[in-house]
């Protein structure tokens, strides 16, 4: 990725944490593709995880991300492919001679065993010393906080209890690499929400590579370290959570994760045309040639709402809309915009098209933009109203008519 | 009858239909099954229980009893095991013909009991096809025990497989799943994870088979030569005594035989809870 100057605009500090994990990687899939019968469902899917760090693979149903889990922990094998824990390649493994821990999305537990039984089930089946089972049951007991329920059975405990139970099972044999499988799906919101901040504390405490996997984006933003983004079996991008959602480097990551508007825009020396409005900023010369097509996309909360000409410093006006609609939302307001194409703006040749797709890809001439409830109370803006649209933040994506080796979107700074 | 209908239906708030049809029911089973169940016990004791007593104890109806249950037994224990392992292997794995051996192994359950015992005697008679090959070498199946073993099998052949096949069908598979990744072999994963969530399946299935073998004529008549003290089951020795006349001693052995039924159907039922218990 390439990083344009660090302009104008301050931004929170970035990560230190770039795609690549600090090495060795405590867990790889190394070129790895999957077919069932004729129908191939991953294609080419390498990633690392450090040690310690938890990965999040982030993707709708059906994008294959349960396929890799359970490539991972051996419950199926790849077409082609490697899967190398702590530098093991461990490809031709049987599940059992891993040594992962797979928390499972109905969680999996013994029924007729109770919770001390099924945390200390791995130890049992190793013949471990009784003495020594019992005190690292117990140990785990305590760290996952279900002492007074240890003889109970799982149909005894809440889903959240079972979870614990499920993580400390793994935990006992000390797996290589941690893998869950939509650990929240079966939880209601609030459960969820509390569990997942318990479970990314839990995870830095024992410091376990940790892989996730979920296609709920606020989950994948929170809990992961990094995140991988998959679609139709392929990784869009893999970045810190910082990285994906600021700057996608495709259209179906800046879209999956959370509401984008897309414009089109066409590279010019020094700014990006987009339709009448001509927005400087310093583009990558390798990736970005004057005169390609390219789009830009930028969050709801990029877009600053004015009533006059006057922009803050770094505000760059793009167009004046009409709003067409207003929703609370609880903590902000979204509105909905119309963009028009101001006539005194309109300068040279270029097609004013203001194209922009929604996250549902109908194309629409509106855009998003939402504001936070402080400024939403002082300047109250009405249905009809006429105003200036202006963006802090964008990231350029090429499009597919543009002449790129590597498919991957550039930052822009402006 | 619409309108007399929801007139019946409460008077004074009095529920009329459930006492009717609660009554009725009954009324229903007298003679189908209470009358006939009754007059056992009625005329077995109706000479006095030590006459009852006597009957029961003539070694030729304890050696039928003691018959009935060891055969039964073995029987049990072996439909149990093939009843696992077959339901194991036509709920794990898809393969060409596995809904014509599901069929099959429930056939016997539709085939009459006189039918089985012809067919063993075909094959392991002194003529049979394998019987045939047999009795040069002084081996003599049918007749013996053994024989009544091989008929209590095939009619109850299908008793456990159908009570286990359903609880390994809906079993998650991702129990088993969860061992493997955590480290245990195969027949691990079968001992400490598949077999505990089997086993109100297996006691059931076992109780229902053992129940029906020792019930079994039909076939046992055909294969056993019916001979007292030697190879004379229970329900033989009922029918035997029955055609000689002595009821009394027939009657003895019913009753013990409807009892145990009761004794078995009745922990079915009420131990259901214990064997489904999670």
């Amino acid at each position: 990725m390439v990083k344009a100057k660090e302009t104008l605009i301050p931004r929170h500090e970035e990560p230190a944490t770039a795609s690549q994990p600090p090495h060795p990687a405590a867990a790889s899939v190394v070129g790895i593709s999957k077919r069932f019968g004729k129908v191939g469902v991953l294609e080419n899917i390498s990633f690392d995880v450090a040690e310690g760090e938890v990965l999040v693979l982030l993707g709708a149903s059906g994008s294959g991300k349960t396929t890799i889990l359970r490539i991972i922990a051996g419950l199926e094998m790849p077409y082609t492919g490697k899967v190398i824990l702590h530098g093991k390649d461990v490809t031709e493994l049987p599940a059992r001679e891993r040594g992962v821990g797979v928390i499972f999305q109905s969680y999996a537990l013994f029924p007729k065993m109770t919770v001390e039984k099924n945390i200390g089930y791995g130890l049992r089946i190793r013949k471990h010393k009784r003495k020594e089972i019992k005190k690292t049951v117990n140990e785990l007991l305590s760290l996952v906080q279900l002492e007074e329920h240890r003889k109970k059975y799982p149909s005894q405990l809440s889903g959240g209890q079972q979870q614990r139970v499920a993580i400390a099972r793994t935990l006992a044999y000390k797996p290589e690499v941690l893998l869950f499988d939509e650990p929240f799906g079966a939880l209601d919101t609030q459960t969820r929400v509390h569990l997942r901040r318990e479970i990314r504390a839990l995870l830095k405490k024992v410091n376990v590579p940790a892989i996730f996997i979920t296609h709920d984006q606020e989950e994948a933003l929170e809990l992961g370290d990094r995140v991988a983004v998959l679609n139709v079996g392929h990784v869009e991008q893999i970045g810190t959570p910082f990285e994906i959602y600021n700057h996608p480097a495709t259209e179906y990551v800046a879209t999956f994760l959370g509401a984008a508007n897309i414009l089109d825009a066409v590279v010019r020396k020094d700014f990006i045309e987009v339709g009448p409005a001509k927005i400087p900023a310093t583009l990558d010369r390798e990736s970005f040639r004057e005169g390609d097509c390219v789009k830009i996309v930028f969050r709801p909360e990029d877009v600053s709402l004015n009533r006059g000409d006057f922009l803050r410093p770094g505000h760059h006006r793009l167009s004046s809309a009409l709003i067409e609609e207003i929703t609370f939302v609880g903590a902000y307001e979204r509105l909905r915009l119309r963009l028009e194409a101001d006539e005194e703006c309109k300068t040279d040749d270029t097609s004013f098209l203001l194209t922009t797709e929604t996250p549902d890809r109908k194309p629409t001439k509106s855009i998003i933009a939402t504001r936070p409830k402080p400024e939403a109370s002082t300047t109250r803006l009405q249905v009809g109203e006429r105003v200036v649209v202006a963006l802090t933040s964008f990231t350029v994506l090429p499009t597919k008519s543009t002449n790129m080796t590597n498919h991957q979107g550039t930052k822009a700074q402006i | 009858m619409s309108s007399i209908a929801p007139a019946m239906r409460h008077v004074r708030g009095f529920d009329v239909v459930r006492p009717l049809s609660i009554g009725m029911l009954i009324f229903m089973m007298l003679p189908l099954v209470f009358l006939p169940l009754a007059s056992i016990f009625i005329f077995g004791t109706s000479n006095g229980l030590d006459k009852f007593w006597s009957a029961l104890m003539q070694p030729e109806a304890v050696f039928a009893l003691k018959l009935s249950m060891a055969t039964s037994f073995w029987a049990t224990v072996f439909n149990v095991i093939f009843g696992l392992f077959a339901a194991y292997v036509l709920s794990r794995y898809n393969f060409w013909g596995r809904n014509a051996l599901i069929v099959t192994i429930s056939l016997p359950t539709a085939i009459p009991t006189a039918v089985a015992g012809f067919a063993l005697l075909l094959l392991w008679g002194p003529y049979g096809t394998l019987g045939r090959l047999l009795s040069p070498h002084g081996v003599q199946v049918m007749f013996t025990a053994g024989a009544i073993i091989l008929a209590n099998i095939f009619v109850t052949f299908p008793l456990a497989f159908g009570v286990i096949k359903p609880v390994f069908d809906t079993m998650s598979r991702s129990l088993e799943e969860a061992s493997a990744t955590i480290g245990a072999t195969r027949w691990q994963t079968f001992w400490h994870v598949t077999l505990p969530s089997l086993r109100g399946a297996i006691v059931s299935g076992a109780l229902l088979t053992f129940a029906r073998a020792v019930g079994e004529f039909g076939s046992t008549i055909l294969v056993s030569g019916n001979l007292a003290g030697r190879t004379q089951t229970a329900p033989l020795y009922i029918f035997a005594k029955f055609n000689e006349g002595q009821i009394e001693a027939a009657n003895a052995i019913a009753i013990v035989l409807a009892l145990f039924s009761f004794l078995i159907f009745s922990v079915l039922f009420f131990a259901r809870d214990w064997l489904d218990v999670d």
